[in-house]
């Protein structure tokens, strides 16, 4: 029961955040003129930022688009990792070598300058969502070589086994022992790296949108959410200012305790 | 294999790996979008023939051939070009940041870890409520540095240091426990716990010794993590180092400034990988 809790609550913030969007009248851009910089009140549960758009609307949707886009980015990512440290594990030294050293020259950058120069290259000025695509597709392209390192290294004790030896021995061939052997076991190898993605990638959109290069206005990010603490006058009106910084906290704290009971427990 | 023989191998494949994310970086910027344009050809102060000896300038530039033998050309010269926005040579720009990069990443690294060792090393030997204690190193690790950075600014404490250092701080302190738990199940400690050592001796006879290898590892990777919090980091603060100079020059499409931030962060992450020799006892642990 205890490793479930983790799962139930991350369940129940999208079904809340879900049910704000679904209940309420105001969509995420949408601005209420007679209520710019609102307190909590009836209709803004949670008051309205500087362009009177509510503010509880606009959590619940980057709540959405963060888990969505970051689970998008972290399952491409894996994919790429997968056939990267695969290929790597399973084919000639030369070969090998070749593809570890191309993991190498990313992983020579820092991850956040990296990023940081990747997306600000990529046109800045799209519409919203295409900026949020980009940025999660920047993240996803960028995120594979230190999880296809750490698949190698599992790729590497699955073809050291004694069960592929012996399978091996016994006259398996490739492709018997890819179905019986490899694929069975690959579960273990890839989810672990996809929940570790997870969080990095949310917290990695984070910081490009607080450095401005992160998902356009007017669509709500992580990122975005986090500029407004910038604005002093916001924050003097009402504390609801931190509910994005809170949450995101909650967010991330569940998708690690997560990951450490699905860890334990594979 | 000889010593020199591996040091030579690895300073060479470091040496390659700069090599290749200067010219990775070449290859990003030239295909941005906006490369092309200069500020200088909306400045009605320059005549109709400076605009067309602008455009004739940028024109040399074109093809990432030319643009690679020209950033060659400028690191034999060793002043790595000029830059685009600020018309200095580069060497001179970021001379006079890199100090105020190092300082800030020797200070947040110094200080995160001593706030992870002072933490994990009592929280490691407690048999029960291990996980409370830990608990705000786990909230720390759940907020962004940039965010960690604005709410700092926000609560007027604090600076660029305090923020590197709990980022620091929160990442270590999870590997620090785990090693020192590790270590405290030893069974030459509970042999040593046995005959009455007192915790110091413990400490400085037995556990020091035994994680040392792991924490030197641990150390140089902490160069890796900080170099990458420091352009948010002094971004948000406004601190004139080498982050923000990066950030400017990303946004400006600064190419000879970026690539050679681009290799002085390969650098630093390679020499942390250098000096890191036994980071794969420190994955397994």
């Amino acid at each position: 029961m205890k490793k479930r809790i983790p799962a139930v609550l991350l369940l129940l913030l999208i079904l809340a955040a879900v049910l704000v969007l679904l209940l309420t009248r105001y969509g995420y851009a949408d601005q209420d003129r007679d209520a710019i910089m609102a307190p909590s009140t009836a209709q803004h549960w949670t008051g309205t930022d500087e362009l009177g758009r509510d503010r509880t609307v606009r959590v619940a949707a980057a709540l959405l688009i963060g888990l969505t886009g970051a689970a998008a980015a972290a399952a491409i990512t894996t994919a790429i990792a997968a056939c990267f440290g695969l290929l790597a594990a399973f084919s000639p030294a030369s070969i090998a070598t070749l593809l570890l050293f191309v993991s190498d020259v990313f992983l020579s950058l820092p991850w956040l300058f990296l990023l940081m120069m990747a997306r600000s290259v990529l046109p800045l000025t799209a519409s919203p969502l295409e900026t949020a695509v980009t940025t999660f597709l920047v993240l996803a392209a960028l995120g594979w070589p230190a999880c296809a390192r750490a698949i190698y290294r599992g790729a590497i004790e699955l073809r050291c086994s004694e069960w592929m030896i012996q399978g091996h021995a016994c006259g398996l061939k490739k492709r018997q022992l890819i179905k019986l052997h490899l694929v069975p076991h690959l579960r273990s190898l890839l989810l672990p790296q996809f929940l570790v993605c997870v969080p990095a990638f949310i917290v990695a959109e984070a910081n490009l949108g607080a450095l401005g290069l992160g998902v356009g206005e007017p669509m709500p990010s992580w990122g975005a959410m986090l500029l407004e603490l910038d604005n002093s006058a916001l924050l003097a009106r009402s504390h609801w200012v931190y509910l994005p910084i809170v949450l995101l906290a909650v967010v991330l704290l569940i998708l690690e305790s997560f990951t450490t009971e699905v860890e334990t427990h594979a | 294999m000889s010593l020199a023989t591996t040091m030579a191998r690895r300073v060479g494949r470091t040496v390659l790996l700069m090599l290749f994310a200067a010219a990775g970086t070449i290859l990003l910027v030239r295909f941005a979008p906006g490369f092309f344009s200069d500020s200088r050809e909306m400045d009605a102060k320059y005549a109709q023939a400076a605009q067309a000896e602008i455009q004739a300038e940028n024109s040399q530039q074109q093809s990432v051939r030319q643009i690679a033998v020209h950033t060659v050309e400028s690191w034999l010269k060793g002043d790595f070009g000029e830059s685009r926005e600020y018309q200095v040579p580069v060497a001179e720009l970021i001379g006079a940041r890199v100090r105020v990069s190092a300082v800030l990443l020797a200070q947040g690294i110094l200080s995160g870890w001593l706030l992870a060792i002072c933490f994990a090393l009592p929280i490691s030997c407690l048999r029960t409520g291990g996980l409370v204690w830990g608990l705000p190193f786990t909230v720390l690790l759940a907020i962004p540095s940039a965010a960690m950075a604005t709410a700092c600014i926000v609560a007027e404490t604090g600076g660029p240091v305090l923020v590197l250092s709990l980022l620091i701080a929160a990442r270590e302190f999870k590997f620090l426990r785990s090693l020192l738990e590790g270590a405290w199940c030893s069974p030459h400690l509970l042999q040593g716990r046995a005959q009455g050592l007192s915790a110091r001796a413990l400490v400085t006879m037995h556990i020091v010794p035994n994680v040392a290898p792991q924490l030197r590892a641990l150390a140089t990777l902490s160069i890796v993590t900080a170099l990458g919090a420091l352009v948010p980091i002094e971004v948000i603060f406004t601190v004139p180092g080498i982050g923000q100079l990066a950030w400017s020059a990303v946004m400006n499409r600064d190419l000879p400034v970026l690539v050679a931030v681009s290799l002085l962060m390969a650098c630093g992450v390679g020499l942390a990988s250098m000096l890191s020799s036994r980071s794969v006892t420190l994955e397994a642990a």
